[in-house]
């Protein structure tokens, strides 16, 4: 065997390119991703650069003048919104010459500001305010008149949104917005100087899908949302992350409630669903958790219905559905569940029905108009009119073998002796006088219901069941995607949350576990349905919680 | 020296293209096009002409063509002539295109031909409609004598030119407010990078020339940049210049003469403004424009009116236009009447220029009409200073706050004067109707 000669040893692999810039900020290097803005980056480093014209998902404009920091190599102040990222870039946010350039801003953005903070419903929550206590001075050497603008104050420009123009600063935010995520470009600046100001092109309303969110993004009080003005301080507001009810996309929300009251939505940013956005068809769903017909069980016989306590509502249904069992069997029973309801609650009604054998179980949604969210890249559409059918769908609630579902017992092809609707309110069905005469052919029907409808004024026991503000529990939107919410407020006794009646008719036929909660049902769930098992937490979790104004930011994209 | 950029102006018939031929016009554009020169050879000639930017910032054109991208990836080139000529007391643009419209568009075939440039615009004055008019004439001529169009002269160059009219804002001046004026958007400067070399109108690469720059460069071709370099007090500020002289001299005007004349020459030479009107004496001077530092008289002796030897006082030689006060004149409504103006034309996107204009201009009408308060002076400076150096998109705010600062500072005692006699002192106010 001839020796070869020695070969040249191979060359090192090239390290591999590195896909983050080096960035120092007041003498500290950090690492950040290429494609983000200096002020994001600066974020990253855990350094504060006030602005008010920067909005991740908007064009730069570099307009506020707000985050004016020192570039290492140039001499003139930059805005750092408007500053590319490279490799090596030195930012300086503490030198005297950002500070004053800081104080400047915040001077001139005050001097025509009428200071009306505590009629403001933006106070709590603005950014002028926020940045004035923290780079602003206490006393204006402004002495003449402020400005006003007669004809264009506390004004209508849309079905949901009031202009007070002398509270703009001129951001263009919600410009931008309704240019550039809603593509509709009703806003626009007019005039000039210092008369400059925004308003409705021709006088034409803010009126498209998404109109509130051009009020989400105003930094100050100048565009607020007519349903949510003069209703609460926003500091009294506690923030619950939740999912928006309003149709299977899924949004993000965070319910905004005092007292038991849920005063408004607020999207919650989550680039995969939602993003920064939220249509005005599901924020406005917000006030309709506060609506309650059904306080408490009710119970009829013949024509009488009298008041119950739960538990006696229970005992009864479950008497009846074992009374069912024993003369017709399962075939007897219907079990409906609801694309209203969480993964849980139909989880649980279709153990239940497995529990007694009982093949007859479905889920029904109505269809709704497509609506429509921009993402950062692409659009997210969803056309049902509840959050959870694929959920309930998943869980198992459709006909089983030799069952039947809704569609043959409203035709008049089943006639199951008794039906348990977990959600009165589960379609436009239940308010549908023949649909529900046909379900009332049962011998008996039992509901839980918050809202009276036709179904409940028909039902034998109602169970007063919790809005989703009152409970817990996760939804599948239209991709697939399982996410979680959050109870706001516990419901007024005797009211119960959706999987807790069901829990307790499943303790009243001998199955089941008292101690069982949302969290442990989801375990469950993750076990025992397909595609259930991998649900990460921070998707469980969602998006990130918002205040009206500002914007979260999580990294990419 | 003999007349350049204005020889032809007050000739009978001098905008007409048959005249224009006469006396030897379109003969570079004929002989360039002729295959004298490629079109690398005439950027190389006016980027060793050196031809400084007459719009006011004195930026070499040549330079600036240079900035485009070698390989534009399919992108037309735009050439741009910027007419909006707003700067108050300037007038000299007007003039040229008024007057001699066809060695404007000599210019733009020229520097379209050397930037590969298909279609011009130029943006002009919304006020300006006899200019509008007539350059509109000026390039039907030259389409119907082959000068524009498709084949140039049966040559491989295409070129069509646009004339546009703006709507009146001052800010279209600004060569991004023009660009997004031109794209039919609301007139307002851009953020830079990127300049329009790179990216300009409709995303294309731009080059944005003034009026009087794209004269000089039909000269430059004409005569080389040899002769165009000779021209001047200064090296590096050469060529013929148009001035625009107004206010309190006894002939008021525009003069060309060559770059770098002496200050004292213009204001008082007989082939100039001729002194100070009634005999009076100077107090101040705006040398380039409203938005230039005032110079005092004893501060322009043996100044050269050139880009660099104005600079050297603090000042800027801007559009040249000269705007001469004499000693009655109060300084206070002087810079009022400037505040007027930049508050009333500010975009509005900036906030320390929308708002520091018009705080600025409330606190020196409140002074000029003797409400004024000793601590307003220092206020003034202070506001003045928190709207320059790059604080703002463009330098409109620097603009105000140029004359204001330089005001306060050479003339204080008679904000002095205002504010312990609670009125304006002096016989001459500079008052426009609210």
């Amino acid at each position: 065997m001839s020796a070869k000669p020695p070969e040249t040893a191979p060359a090192p692999a090239p390290p591999p390119p590195k896909n983050t810039f080096t960035v120092v900020f007041d003498g500290k290097p950090i690492e950040v991703p290429k494609n983000i803005n200096l002020i994001d980056a600066a974020k990253l480093a855990g350094v504060d650069i006030p602005h008010f014209c920067y909005h991740p998902r908007l064009s730069v404009v570099g307009q506020c003048r707000m985050c004016m920091v020192e570039i290492e190599g140039i001499p003139k102040i930059q805005a750092a919104c408007t500053v590319p990222l490279k490799d090596g870039l030195s930012v300086k946010t503490t030198t005297e010459k950002v500070r004053a350039s800081r104080a400047a801003t915040m001077e001139f953005l005050l001097i025509n500001h009428p200071l009306d903070c505590p009629i403001c419903d933006q106070a709590g929550e603005c950014t002028l305010q926020d940045n004035s206590f923290g780079y602003g001075q206490q006393l204006s050497n402004f002495d003449e008149t402020k400005r006003q603008y007669p004809t264009f104050d506390r004004t209508m420009i849309g079905p949901h949104v009031v202009a007070d123009m002398t509270r703009c600063i001129q951001c263009t935010r919600c410009i931008r917005f309704a240019q550039e995520i809603a593509g509709t470009a009703e806003l626009t600046f007019l005039d000039r100087g210092g008369r400059t100001l925004v308003w409705t092109h021709d006088g034409k309303p803010l009126a498209n899908d998404w109109s509130a969110c051009a009020a989400d993004v105003c930094p100050v009080g100048a565009l607020t949302v007519k349903e949510f003005r003069f209703r609460s301080r926003v500091w009294y507001l506690a923030k619950t992350p939740s999912i928006c009810p309003g149709c299977n996309v899924g949004c993000n929300t965070s319910i905004e409630s005092r007292e038991e009251i849920v005063y408004r939505f607020l999207p919650r940013y989550n680039p995969d669903v939602n993003d920064y956005w939220l249509c005005d068809h599901g924020r406005f769903l917000s006030e309709s958790l506060n609506d309650r017909d059904v306080l408490k069980a009710t119970i009829r016989s013949g024509n009488d219905v009298r008041e119950a306590i739960v538990p006696e509502g229970i005992a009864l249904a479950a008497r009846e559905i074992r009374a069912t069992l024993d003369t017709t069997g399962p075939p007897g029973l219907f079990f409906l569940g609801s694309a209203h309801l969480s993964n849980e609650e139909n989880f649980l009604l279709r153990k239940l029905a497995d529990h007694v054998g009982c093949p007859n179980r479905d889920v029904v949604v109505d269809q709704s108009k497509t609506r429509k969210i921009k993402q950062w890249n692409g659009w997210i559409e969803g056309n049902e009119a509840a959050a959870n059918f694929r959920g309930a769908r998943d869980m198992g609630l459709s006909p089983g073998t030799g069952g039947y579902g809704l569609d043959a017992v409203l035709a008049g092809k089943a006639s199951p002796e008794l039906v348990v609707v977990a959600d009165a309110d589960f379609a436009a069905a239940a308010d549908d006088p023949d649909k529900v005469a046909a379900l009332r052919r049962a011998r008996f029907v039992v509901v839980a219901a918050r809202i009276a409808n036709a179904l409940t004024r028909s039902a034998d026991v109602v169970l007063p069941a919790a809005s989703l503000a009152e409970k817990e529990g996760t939804f599948t939107n239209v991709r697939g995607r399982v996410q979680k919410f959050d109870r706001a407020f516990l419901p007024k006794p005797p009211v119960r949350a959706h999987w807790e009646l069901l829990l307790l008719l499943g303790l009243a036929l001998g199955w089941g576990d008292r101690s069982w909660t949302p969290a442990d049902l989801l375990a469950q769930i993750a076990r025992e349905v397909p595609g259930y098992g991998g649900s990460r937490e921070d998707e469980l979790a969602g998006g990130e919680l918002l205040k009206k104004g500002d914007f979260a930011w999580a990294g990419q994209p | 020296m003999d007349k350049v950029l204005s020889a032809r102006v007050g000739k009978p018939n001098s905008q007409s293209i048959d005249t224009y031929l006469a006396d030897g016009g379109y003969a570079s554009v004929n002989k360039v096009l002729a295959g004298a020169m490629t079109p690398e050879q005439v950027l190389e000639e006016v980027k060793k002409a050196n031809v400084r930017g007459r719009g006011g910032a004195g930026f070499s054109a040549g330079v600036k063509w240079g900035f485009l991208p070698k390989d534009t990836k399919g992108k037309p080139v735009y050439l741009l002539c910027n007419a909006d000529e707003s700067e108050p007391g300037t007038f000299k643009d007007r003039l040229l295109m008024e007057n001699d419209p066809h060695q404007l568009l000599e210019g733009m075939i020229l520097a379209s031909y050397a930037i590969r440039c298909r279609n011009a615009y130029i943006y002009i004055r919304g006020e300006f409609y006899d200019g509008a008019r007539i350059l509109n004439r000026a390039v039907e001529e030259a389409y119907a004598k082959g000068y524009l169009g498709e084949k140039i002269l049966g040559t491989e160059f295409s070129l069509d030119i646009t004339v546009h009219r703006g709507a009146g804002a001052y800010i279209c001046g600004e060569e991004t407010g023009l660009i997004e004026s031109l794209e039919g958007k609301r007139g307002q400067p851009r953020i830079k990078p990127p300049f329009p070399a790179v990216s300009g109108v409709f995303a294309a690469p731009t080059i944005v020339n003034n009026v009087e720059t794209l004269c000089c460069v039909k000269h430059v071709v004409d005569r080389g940049a040899d002769w165009f370099l000779k021209i001047g007090r200064n090296e590096k500020n050469t060529g013929p210049k148009l001035y625009c002289v107004s206010g309190h001299v006894n002939r008021p005007g525009v003069y060309e003469a060559a770059m770098g004349l002496d200050f004292e020459e213009i204001l008082y030479g007989q082939n100039y403004a001729q002194g100070i009107r009634g005999g009076k004496k100077l107090k101040a001077v705006i040398p380039g424009g409203a938005s230039a530092a005032i110079l005092k008289a004893d501060e322009i002796k043996g100044v050269p009116l050139d880009f660099d030897g104005v600079a050297a006082k603090g000042s800027m030689l801007g559009s040249a236009a000269i705007i001469v006060m004499d000693e009655d004149t109060c300084i206070v409504s002087a810079v009022m009447n400037i505040l007027k103006f930049f508050s009333h034309e500010s975009c509005g996107q900036c906030t320390p220029c929308r708002e520091g204009t018009t705080w600025l201009y409330k606190v020196l009408t409140r002074i000029e009409n003797g409400q004024g308060r000793p601590e307003d002076i220092d206020l003034l400076s202070r506001v003045g200073g928190q709207m320059a150096n790059g604080m703002t998109i463009c330098v409109l705010a620097d603009g105000a706050a140029a004359p204001l600062l330089s005001g306060v500072a050479k003339f204080r005692d008679e904000f002095v004067q205002h504010v312990e006699q609670k009125g304006c002192p002096f016989a001459v106010r500079v008052l426009t109707p609210a």
